[in-house]
């Protein structure tokens, strides 16, 4: 089991929240401005804030120890909303960003099931604003992180493909038995992909809907 | 007259490679890290811009003089004086040339995106992958400009190098101190060849700068 504890103030959003998950797929939605993204920051170690996080047995944030594991040594798998591609490298060099042993089957594994393969040797200049999209969540996954966090991944998406991304995702992370947080305004991604359903509103966490099963309030205003 | 523009060539680019290392941990600090002092190192890295080069050949001179602390232990170390030495002049060209290498690498330091870093930290980069990898590679065109305009300057000395370097046939005298002597010795063939040598050198260097200025900050093949 993993849990988040976290409170963080920035500008004028307040951050509070508390959770426990398994290593599955929660998806989040809320208005802009209800702290999605902050949240996945926060998890990521690039926002301050205090609180406690223990994910896959190993503890990120202990505030009362003053312990903050620093971003650089969490094993994040992040995808941003936009694609954040390094423009002087091809698709290929750009998903094996930072690792040093490359793994060719797992590479061409993750590229196939998210349809990027036959863009390798392509400069991210050539790409379009969906096939961007889609090698950066190639990125994201290729290093197996302990976490994978990500911020509107399919906004970029057409329908029909969108419809195969959230099978070959939720693959992936089986094949990685890791929790991961999608922000998605997309209601079908939430009823496809999420064992969990998280509403956020103000910077908390306003229900909690277990999919296939009744909303549970866990942290009323 | 070829004496003379060896010598100023030589040291311009030992001046360059030397400014372009003990610039790059410079421009990074001053972009990247927040310190107590950091305006005090800011001001004096671009001290040499505004001062007039006696004033800075004076203090070099002092610094290096063979009864100062410097200098006698490059003296014992290195078993020759600074003073009136192209070793001495160096030294003078990277204090005096010093804003034009820091301050181009610093913008383009300042100018590599947020996320970009941030991408790093999520890949397990320390600072000198990070570097290597990210903001080095996003700033090709500063370090240039940071090259050609070191380069350049260090061509153009006259009061510094004249100061330190005392204008001796062969070893210490450049060519803009060479210029100068044909001139008060009505030379006037060799004095009109050499001004227009470092006309074009100094023409070409700045077309340099401007043509790299033009293109976008990162250029892909």
């Amino acid at each position: 089991m993993n849990s988040v504890c976290i409170i963080a103030t920035l500008g004028s959003l307040n951050l509070d929240v508390q959770a426990e998950f398994n290593d599955e797929i929660i998806v989040i939605s809320g208005e802009n401005g209800a702290g999605k993204t902050t949240f996945l920051r926060c998890l990521a170690g690039l926002e301050d804030c205090q609180g406690e996080m223990h994910i896959k047995g190993d503890i990120w944030l202990d505030s009362a120890a003053k312990f903050v594991k620093p971003t650089e040594q969490r094993s994040i798998g992040f995808v941003w909303s936009d694609a954040v591609l390094l423009p002087w490298l091809d698709v290929q060099a750009n998903i094996a960003l930072g690792v040093n042993d490359a793994d060719a089957t797992w590479l061409l594994k993750v590229c196939e099931a998210l349809e990027i393969d036959s863009l390798l040797k392509r400069k991210p200049i050539m790409l379009s604003t969906g096939e961007a999209q889609r090698v950066s969540l190639a990125r994201a996954v290729y290093i197996k992180p302990a976490l994978l966090l990500l911020d509107e991944p399919f906004s970029a998406q057409a329908p029909d493909i969108r419809l195969r991304l959230r099978k070959a995702l939720k693959d992936l992370q089986q094949e990685l038995n890791i929790p991961m947080f999608m922000v998605s305004h997309d209601a079908g991604d939430a009823k496809v992909l999420a064992k969990q359903h998280w509403r956020m509103r103000e910077g908390k966490l306003i229900v909690e809907v277990q999919t296939k099963a009744q909303d549970k309030v866990i942290n009323d205003e | 007259m070829i004496d003379s523009l060896i010598i100023s060539l030589q040291l311009a680019l030992t001046t360059t490679v030397l400014l372009l290392l003990i610039g790059l941990p410079l421009a990074y600090v001053l972009a990247f890290v927040s310190f107590r002092g950091r305006t005090v190192l800011e001001v004096f890295v671009a001290l040499p811009l505004v001062l007039p080069p006696t004033v800075l050949g004076y203090y070099v001179l002092l610094m290096i003089a063979p009864d100062s602390w410097f200098g006698s232990a490059w003296d014992s170390v290195f078993d020759s004086s600074l003073a009136f030495s192209f070793s001495g002049m160096v030294l003078a060209s990277l204090l005096y040339s010093l804003p034009f290498a820091v301050q181009p690498m610093q913008q383009a330091f300042r100018a590599v995106p947020t996320s970009w870093l941030e991408l790093g930290q999520t890949r397990g980069m320390n600072v000198r992958q990070m570097l290597r990898y990210i903001i080095l590679p996003a700033s090709k065109s500063g370090v240039l400009v940071a090259a050609a305009l070191s380069f350049a300057h260090t061509m153009g000395e006259f009061g510094v190098v004249l100061m330190v370097g005392g204008s001796i046939p062969g070893e210490t005298k450049v060519a803009s101190i060479a210029l100068f002597e044909f001139v008060e010795m009505q030379q006037q063939t060799e004095a009109a060849q050499l001004a227009l040598i470092l006309l074009f050198v100094s023409f070409v260097m700045l077309s340099v700068v401007y043509s790299i200025n033009r293109k976008p900050l990162v250029v892909s093949s």
